[in-house]
Order: C-alpha cells, then sequence, then structure tokens
C-alpha cells in the first residue's frame, strides 16, 4: 500500500507546535478554573485520507466516547473533534468539580462541564494557531455528544467532503490522574491545501 | 419581509433568556429586560457603561477572561454550571427576602462581526436552578432506592442482596491483605415452635429484637450484620483473630440471652436463644469460608444450641 506523505516532517513538527501552544494555554484556563495543576499535552501528530480511519486509532472499541466538536472556518475550515472515553471524561469532569458525587450520579452537569472543557481546548488551539499562523478563524458553538466507537469512525468516514484527517493524541494530566484521548480536524483537501499554504509561510518567515 | 428593529427588541425582552450585548471595548450595547428583573438595573443605566462598572459586585477573572478570549479570536466560548456557579451578581428578586443567593447559571458568549467589520459579544445567561432542583431530586431517590434496595424491610438491618456484594469484597480484600475474615452465621433456636405458639406478629417483633441487638454489638465501620434468610442473621468481621472472634462469638450469644424474650417451647431455657457457625482465618481464593461458617451452624445445633462453634478455614 502506498504510504502517504502528507505533510512533510518538518510541516509536521510546525503543527505540533502550533497545538502544543494551544495545549498549554488550554491547561493554564483549566488549571485556574481547578484551583490545581493540570498539564496538556500533544505528543504526536498525523495526518491521514478519512478512508484510512478505523477503529485502530481510537483504542478500546467497545468504549463509549464522549465527544466534544465545533465547526469551524476562515482560510481554511474543518470540523475538530475533542473525543475522549466516557469514563476518562467522567472522571475528569468528576475531579474539576471536586464532588463527592459519584459517576453516575453526575448526568447532567457532566454533559455541559465537558462541553466547556473541550471548548476550552478546541479555542485554545484555533487560537493559537490563528496566532502563529496569523489568521483569523471563526466557530460554532461546541456540542457535546455521547456515541459510540463505531458512530465517531462513521462521522470520520462518512463526512463526504472532508477527506483528510488531522489526527493528534492529546494527554491530559492532572494531581489524581492521567488520561488520553484524542483531538481529530476533518478537513477537505482543499482545506488542507489552504492549511499547509499557511504553515509553509510561518515557516518562511521563521 | 423581515422584522422591524423595535419588533426584535420586544423580541429580545419576550425570550426567557438573559441577553447582554458589549462591544469591543466592553460597553454595553444592549441589556434586556430578563437581566433587568434580576438586577433591577435598567437598560438605560447600563448601556454605555462598561460592563464591570454596571453591577455593585465585582465581576469573576474567568468570566472577564473568556469575553476577552471571545473579542481576541472571534470564538464562542462557554461557561458551564458546574465549574461556574454564578459568575453574575443576578439575584431572583421577586423573593421578599433579605437573604440574597446568586441565580445558578449557565453562560455562552458568541462573538458578532458587523458589516463595517467591528467585533460585539453576545452573552446568553440560563437559569440553571431547575436543572439543579431536578438533578438534587433524582440524586434523593436514587439515593432512597438504593438504600432500599439494601435494606431488608423487617429488621432495617442490611439484606441478603447487599451482604453478597459486601462478601465479595471483604473477601478478596482478606485474600490480598493476607488478613483474618471471620463469618458468623446465626440462627434463632426454635424459631418455627416459637412462631407457632405465639404467631407471626410476635415472631417479627422477636426478629427485629434479635437483629438491633446484635447490630449493636458492632463498633467498628469495617463490620457488618446481615439479614441472611427466615431467622438467619449473617456476620463479617475483618481483622480479628481466631481467640478475638470465639470472645465475639460468646458476646453475640449472651446479648440475645440476655434479652430474655420468653419462648415457652423452647426445650433450653423456656427463653429465646441463638446457635452461632464460626468460621475463621486468612482466605484463599478456593476456600469456602461461608460453608465453613455454614457447617459450624450445624455442629452448634448438633451439639446442644444456645453455643458457638467455630471451625477452621480447611
Amino acid at each position: 500500500m502506498q504510504q502517504l506523505n502528507i505533510l512533510s516532517e518538518l510541516q509536521c513538527d510546525a503543527l505540533a507546535e502550533v497545538f502544543n501552544i494551544g495545549a498549554g494555554r488550554a491547561a493554564l484556563s483549566i488549571s485556574e478554573i481547578v484551583n490545581d495543576e493540570v498539564k496538556l499535552s500533544i505528543p504526536c501528530i498525523e495526518v491521514k485520507k478519512s478512508t484510512e480511519i478505523n477503529a485502530e486509532i481510537l483504542p478500546l472499541p467497545n468504549e463509549r466516547f464522549g465527544t466534544v466538536h465545533q465547526d469551524f472556518s476562515g482560510p481554511f475550515e474543518a470540523t475538530a473533534m475533542l473525543v475522549f472515553s466516557e469514563e476518562n471524561a467522567l472522571e475528569i469532569v468528576r475531579d474539576m468539580m471536586g464532588s463527592q458525587m459519584s459517576l453516575e450520579e453526575l448526568v447532567e452537569f457532566e454533559q455541559e462541564a465537558m462541553c466547556e472543557l473541550g471548548n476550552i481546548i478546541l479555542n485554545a488551539c484555533l487560537s493559537a494557531m490563528a496566532d502563529m499562523l496569523s489568521i483569523s478563524l471563526s466557530s460554532s458553538l461546541p456540542c457535546y455528544t455521547i456515541t459510540s466507537c463505531a458512530e465517531v469512525i462513521n462521522t470520520i468516514t462518512g463526512s463526504t467532503d472532508q477527506d483528510y484527517v488531522l489526527v493528534l493524541n492529546i494527554v491530559f494530566t492532572s494531581v489524581k490522574r492521567q488520561s488520553e484521548g484524542h483531538l481529530i480536524l476533518l478537513l477537505s483537501s482543499t482545506s488542507l491545501t489552504n492549511l499547509i499554504k499557511h504553515i509553509d509561510r510561518f515557516l518562511g518567515n521563521i | 419581509m423581515s422584522l422591524p428593529n423595535y419588533v426584535l427588541e420586544d423580541v429580545f425582552n419576550a425570550i426567557n433568556l438573559g441577553l447582554i450585548i458589549v462591544d469591543a471595548e466592553y460597553n454595553v450595547l444592549f441589556w434586556n429586560d430578563w437581566i433587568f428583573k434580576r438586577t433591577h438595573i435598567k437598560q438605560a443605566e447600563a448601556v454605555s457603561h462598561k460592563l464591570d462598572s454596571v453591577f455593585s459586585e465585582p465581576l469573576s477573572v474567568t468570566f472577564l477572561n473568556a469575553i476577552k478570549n471571545t473579542l481576541e479570536y472571534g470564538l464562542p466560548t462557554v461557561l458551564s454550571n458546574a465549574l461556574h456557579r454564578s459568575p453574575l451578581p443576578l439575584y431572583d428578586l421577586s423573593l421578599q427576602t433579605d437573604e440574597k443567593t446568586r441565580i445558578p447559571q449557565a453562560i455562552t458568549i458568541s462573538p458578532l462581526q458587523s458589516q463595517q467589520g467591528e467585533l460585539y459579544c453576545v452573552i446568553q445567561v440560563t437559569d440553571s436552578s431547575t436543572s439543579i432542583k431536578r438533578e438534587k431530586m433524582l440524586r434523593s431517590h436514587s439515593e432512597i432506592f438504593k438504600r432500599e434496595a439494601n435494606t431488608d424491610s423487617l429488621t432495617g438491618i442490611y439484606n441478603r442482596r447487599f451482604f453478597d456484594e459486601h462478601y465479595k469484597i471483604a473477601f478478596h480484600s482478606a485474600i490480598r491483605q493476607q488478613q483474618y475474615l471471620s463469618i458468623f452465621m446465626i440462627d434463632i433456636d426454635f424459631f418455627k415452635d416459637y412462631n407457632d405458639y405465639y404467631g407471626h406478629l410476635k415472631g417479627d417483633e422477636t426478629l427485629r429484637a434479635v437483629a438491633q441487638a446484635l447490630k449493636s454489638q458492632l463498633f467498628r465501620a469495617s463490620d457488618l450484620i446481615a439479614r441472611y434468610g427466615g431467622e438467619e442473621f449473617v456476620l463479617i468481621l475483618p481483622d480479628l483473630s481466631e481467640e478475638q472472634a470465639e470472645k465475639f462469638a460468646e458476646k453475640l450469644k449472651n446479648s440475645i440471652f440476655n434479652l430474655a424474650i420468653p419462648h415457652v417451647n423452647s426445650s433450653l431455657f423456656n427463653q429465646v436463644t441463638i446457635s452461632i457457625g464460626l468460621c475463621a482465618g486468612i482466605p484463599q481464593e478456593e476456600y469456602d469460608i461461608l460453608g465453613r461458617a455454614d457447617a459450624a451452624l450445624y455442629l452448634a445445633k448438633q451439639q446442644g444450641r444456645n453455643r458457638c462453634v467455630m471451625l477452621s478455614l480447611l
């Protein structure tokens, strides 16, 4: 099978840097809210054709996932999805709320809090991208859903005009635990080309 | 066809949602009736003033940062009630009390851009009280159900279902920590005869009295008593030596004897007594500690009742 090298190593590094700056900003905001140190890092980044996406990129395929998604637009358009396993999402939210409530009792608040958490992370990554690539982006309101792995995959592969997927692993570390999730950007080939153009411009300026 | 502007303003005032619009300099441009009703600050008093100077109380840093970020990057921000409770000083002013507590809120801040390119912020506020009330009600219901599901309705102590769950946990924890575990199987002597003679109502009363007397012997949070079946009770106590466990069984036996509940059909003492089967030891996965305690109880019955028999784990 032909291996697609859609992004060069340099472009990949630049993009990883942009997202890590965003993750840093998000961690700062979250730390302020929870009054405790929270770290966020994005150790790896991959670009794939959306048809290549299968259950392998999301570990534990039988689990249910909490997904926050926002559609954003600007020089390029994308659907950004932050995906955590439902269990991890609940644990993070419970830590943030510092409550004694048990997981199953959180249902109503969980949705709102998770939506905010996703909004913080996605906005921070988008604003870091806007700053570093000198662009301006706008976005829809965040929306939180609980879905199965198959549904997440379907969203990715079923999006007909968004042929490319940017997959970032995201590691959330708080005093109590470390959780892993994914940040997924769905892009059309035009949007990917535009994104690459802006990365090259950014690389040319440094 | 489109709505004239003055109708739009009426619409904004009619909706059941707080609406504040500020410009890029944080000046209030619009303030709907919903906000007025919860602050008693009129739109006219708020418009053209900086948002953080309109209220008599300071606004939270996270709320101001959220507006700043929305204006700076043009990205919408949500502030959930779960993480922020009440960012704005809004009160239920229809209540005629001096006590002032802020309305719990959820806030959405969206950027708006005019055709001339100026940025605005639309701040939407929803009252979360109803959902919090609903959540609290559901939670208290679920607590009641949980308690009921685990309680024996006659005696008020734990039921068999809860015991079975607890037993599994205690058993594996004892294996893991290489700790002693003691199981006491208890049966009221000649209880069938008691019921036949005194009737079921009296029988129920005695079951309750025995359950309470046994329960009153427990002092550690780790110890548990449950109704195992008809007139059978089970106690599970971790971390007691065999000697301590035997002493404790003696105390249990005496606590029932000392109740001195008359039982003319008991061939023993003409009063209610119990037999106890005890098994104590450091368990391993394959050991049947419950079965051994049950076998010990059988022996206690055989050996004359009103006594405790202990069997080792093997």
